[in-house]
């Protein structure tokens, strides 16, 4: 199929460039500095299922930029959510290369945060506690620990909500403190697995905005896998398209429109449509293996 | 309000029932008066036992055995069962050997023990304490774990190490389980320490008093003893409710 899409080249030598309109902080949060560019060559990974070799990702060549909202479709299957668990470091095993800064990743570290599409609070502590225990092996002051706790408690709009446990908030509200928790460590990249994928459609818009304000506001590069390409649409920077069978990247969509958007669009529409249908061009295969 | 104490009234309607049938049978012979002691007869010597300070010093020392029993098999179970449950090496060495054993009643044990250790103190204790120890061990073990992947990936991100892991996601995963096994474990131990009170009749005690009046044919000073060992267990079970909801209030409601 040929599109008429902006295509950008996988090219991994792209240096390494920060947005320049850093926005000015109002939570008192600093924005991020120009870290935070991902580079992945030739990234491989299978799994293997009773003595077979199933392949998940199949050589993924791509580099983020630092400061970058990056949306990832596809199809079920395609193996985004396994990229994003490799970036994050919690899969350990794979061939080809994975790089934030130069630096190789070879295991989860605090300089990239994730947030999933359960909340994953502990359910035994407090919202102030959760979010308090990213900051375990940080060496911070105990002032320092609660000074930031709060500015990322308010960052998301949970002041009052301290003291709650996780059964006791909203979906929604649930799903903003593990946002808070992923954020309160400053991390370079902020990895987003569907985060919004279990809300309702309302809180799901509402939380697109907070999640665009948040970005615009530290200016830290952030990954998110999504089946919504409205909310990709709304988000992305840039949206990297996903084959299936094996995952592999189809396409690179950049979105040159600037922040924060308007969702009726002409232009993001015309793009809209356009990957829809090259999303519903790849075949679903009936047995696939998850 | 209202309706609860409208269900505790019922409640109280069996016992009562209980009670009347219980004197009706206590009036129709001698015999019957025996081994069904008048309901008057036994307020009477329950008021002599509280009176002399017999019913305080034997219900005090059962209480302090059980306790003494619940304290040390409780440490034990959670150290046992929370090595088993974090070490493979541990669960390989010792979970075999601990499944087995378990399914010997405890009754089971009495002879081996007395022939050890005597029929004092220690034996009391030890019997108690492997009561408690079962339950405590098998919980927490269980507690360990049932602990969900994605909450040990969010201790993988943040970096913890082994002992962070075990004190900010195992153990707090696990108290729950603890909490249950802990609740079974203070029915058990109570009856445990009447148990080998009854077994050893050494020293004082509630169980080492009903033998002392059985044999001195005080049916009446038996009941109470029985009467006093159901309501103490029965205020321990309400007791430890009370605190689970306190401290596991997040669980309660999770």
């Amino acid at each position: 199929m040929v599109s008429r899409l902006a295509l950008r080249p996988l090219n991994v030598d792209e240096g390494v460039q920060a947005s320049s309109n850093t926005a000015p902080s109002a939570s008192g949060i600093p924005a991020q500095d120009a870290a935070g560019a991902l580079s992945i060559h030739g990234l491989s990974k299978t799994y293997r299922i009773e003595n077979r070799q199933i392949p998940v990702l199949a050589d993924i060549n791509l580099s983020i930029r630092a400061g970058h909202f990056v949306c990832i479709v596809g199809p079920s299957g395609c193996g985004k959510s396994t990229l994003l668990r490799l970036i994050a470091g919690l899969d350990k095993e794979y061939s080809g290369g994975i790089f934030l800064d130069g630096k190789r990743i070879a295991s989860p570290s605090l300089d990239r945060g994730i947030v999933f599409q359960d909340h994953r609070l502990f359910p035994w502590l407090r919202l102030q506690e959760n979010i308090a225990l990213a900051l375990l092996n940080h060496d911070y002051s105990k002032a320092e620990k609660n000074r930031r706790v709060s500015d990322y408690i308010r960052l998301v709009k949970l002041a009052g909500f301290e003291k709650a446990y996780p059964h006791q908030l909203s979906g929604g509200m649930a799903q903003r403190a593990a946002i808070a928790r992923a954020l309160v460590n400053e991390p370079k990249v902020l990895l987003l697995d569907e985060p919004l994928g279990a809300l309702d459609a309302l809180t799901r818009v509402y939380l697109q905005k907070e999640l665009q304000r948040i970005w615009l506001e530290r200016r830290g590069t952030m990954i998110m896998v999504t089946h919504d390409v409205d909310e990709a649409l709304f988000l992305g920077d840039e949206i990297i398209i996903m084959d299936a069978h094996p995952g592999r990247i189809k396409h690179i969509v950049d979105i040159p429109l600037p922040h924060p958007r308007d969702r009726a669009s002409s232009v993001l529409q015309g793009i809209r449509l356009e990957i829809l249908e090259e999303l519903i061009s790849i075949p679903p295969e009936p047995d696939r293996i998850k | 309000m209202r309706s609860r104490l409208i269900s505790w009234a019922w409640g109280l309607l069996t016992p009562v029932l209980l009670a009347f049938l219980w004197e009706f049978f206590s009036r129709r012979s001698i015999a019957h008066a025996y081994a069904f002691v008048p309901v008057a007869d036994i307020w009477r010597s329950f008021w002599e036992l509280a009176g002399n300070g017999d019913l305080a010093l034997n219900l005090w020392a059962t209480l302090r055995s059980a306790l003494l029993g619940l304290s040390i098999g409780t440490l034990l179970g959670i150290s046992v069962g929370a090595s088993m449950g974090i070490i493979k090496t541990a669960d390989v060495l010792i979970g075999p050997i601990y499944h087995m054993v378990r399914q010997v009643p405890l009754l089971g044990w009495i002879p081996l023990i007395g022939l050890w250790f005597g029929t004092g103190v220690f034996s009391k204790n030890l019997i108690v304490a492997m009561a408690v120890f079962y339950p405590m061990a098998l919980h927490t073990y269980e507690g360990i774990r049932n602990v969900e992947k994605p909450y040990l990936e969010v201790g993988e991100i943040f970096r913890f190490g082994r002992w962070q892991r075990f004190v900010h996601v195992l153990l707090p995963n696990a108290w729950p389980y603890i909490f249950t096994g802990f609740s079974n474990a203070l029915a058990f131990a109570w009856v445990a320490t009447v148990g080998s009170e009854l077994l050893f009749a050494t020293g004082p005690g509630l169980g080492a008093l009903m033998l002392i009046a059985q044999s001195a044919s005080r049916m009446d000073v038996v009941i109470v003893c029985i009467v006093t060992i159901g309501i103490i267990g029965c205020l321990m079970n309400f007791g430890i409710g009370k605190i689970r909801k306190w401290f596991l209030g997040w669980h309660c409601a999770h």
